[in-house]
């Protein structure tokens, strides 16, 4: 089992309300770039978010980039108090996405989501329109060339 | 715009042309793009159509160029194959690319000794002190 299917595995087996968004999505429609990370628009019910801590906990998650031994307690409460984590896990690195630019909150995604099945669970993935969207909206120069291909990718679509 | 106002109330030049105080081919001008009208003639029009003209400020689309460029240069060959697959297989993938490379990551590391330790997969997360 890969490191993401690992991750999407214990997401989808605690339940977790989520959503796949950026490189795994764009990979998921068709993309032929390749990603490191996984990122996930997740909801902030506080049910949902003891769910999270529960899928997440055996793979230790950390904050990405930071100095080792820092403390940081992966619970509800923590994220209660964040919004966006990036984390690195024992299993790969994971971004939890709390608010989108450009696309909102989870509950608002929702309905520009599609139902994938993979490594057999069935997932919600941001659709094709919206992932361009939302890429756009983060106006980072580095999108730009996946803008380009996610729209070929429209293109070859329609 | 003023075609879009005008079908949106379900009128005709003509219709439109009366309530507004101009002719009819004037208003097809209008819709042809072939005139330059002020923003007061395009209120005028909206309003003849029960509609207001609302100003906004966006951002110039500068990036649509660069996006443009790009696309020229995207492989649809590949994303053609990749259409042809399922998403369940463009994933495992993803994930079979992944592991390859950090394998790739973690051999180019152990030729320079130094780096050993940090390129191990989960590194980061086994140096660090236990919180």
């Amino acid at each position: 089992m890969t490191q993401l299917e690992r991750l999407l595995t214990a997401l989808h087996h605690a339940n977790v309300e989520f959503i796949i968004v950026g490189g795994v999505a764009a990979r998921a429609h068709g993309s032929s770039r390749l990603t490191d990370d996984l990122d996930v628009a997740y909801s902030r019910l506080p049910a949902n978010l003891a769910r999270l801590v529960q899928a997440l906990a055996p793979f230790a998650p950390y904050l990405r980039g930071a100095p080792p031994g820092l403390p940081f307690d992966w619970s509800v409460a923590t994220l209660r108090a964040g919004l966006n984590f990036t984390l690195t896990t024992t299993t790969g690195a994971i971004d939890l996405l709390g608010e989108i630019t450009g696309g909102g909150q989870y509950d608002a995604l929702v309905p520009h989501t599609i139902s994938v099945t993979a490594f057999g669970l069935n997932l919600q993935l941001l659709d094709l329109p919206w992932l361009i969207r939302v890429k756009r909206a983060a106006g980072r120069p580095k999108d730009l060339e996946v803008i380009a291909e996610l729209e070929a990718l429209q293109e070859e679509i329609d | 715009m003023v075609q879009e106002a005008r079908q949106l109330a379900r009128l005709t030049q003509r219709e439109l042309a009366e309530r507004v105080g101009t002719s009819q081919p004037a208003i097809a001008k209008l819709e042809q793009g072939d005139a330059n009208p002020t923003i007061d003639t395009l209120a005028r029009c909206a309003e003849a159509a029960g509609l207001a003209v609302q100003l906004t400020l966006v951002p110039l689309p500068v990036a649509d160029a660069v996006v443009a460029r790009y696309k020229r240069d995207v492989d649809r060959t590949l994303l053609r194959e990749n259409l042809r697959k399922s998403v369940h297989e463009r994933l495992r993938s993803l994930g079979e690319w992944q592991a390859d490379l950090h394998a790739l990551q973690y051999a180019v590391a152990r030729a320079q000794p130094k780096k050993v330790a940090e390129a191990q997969p989960g590194a980061e997360y086994k140096n660090r002190e236990k919180p």
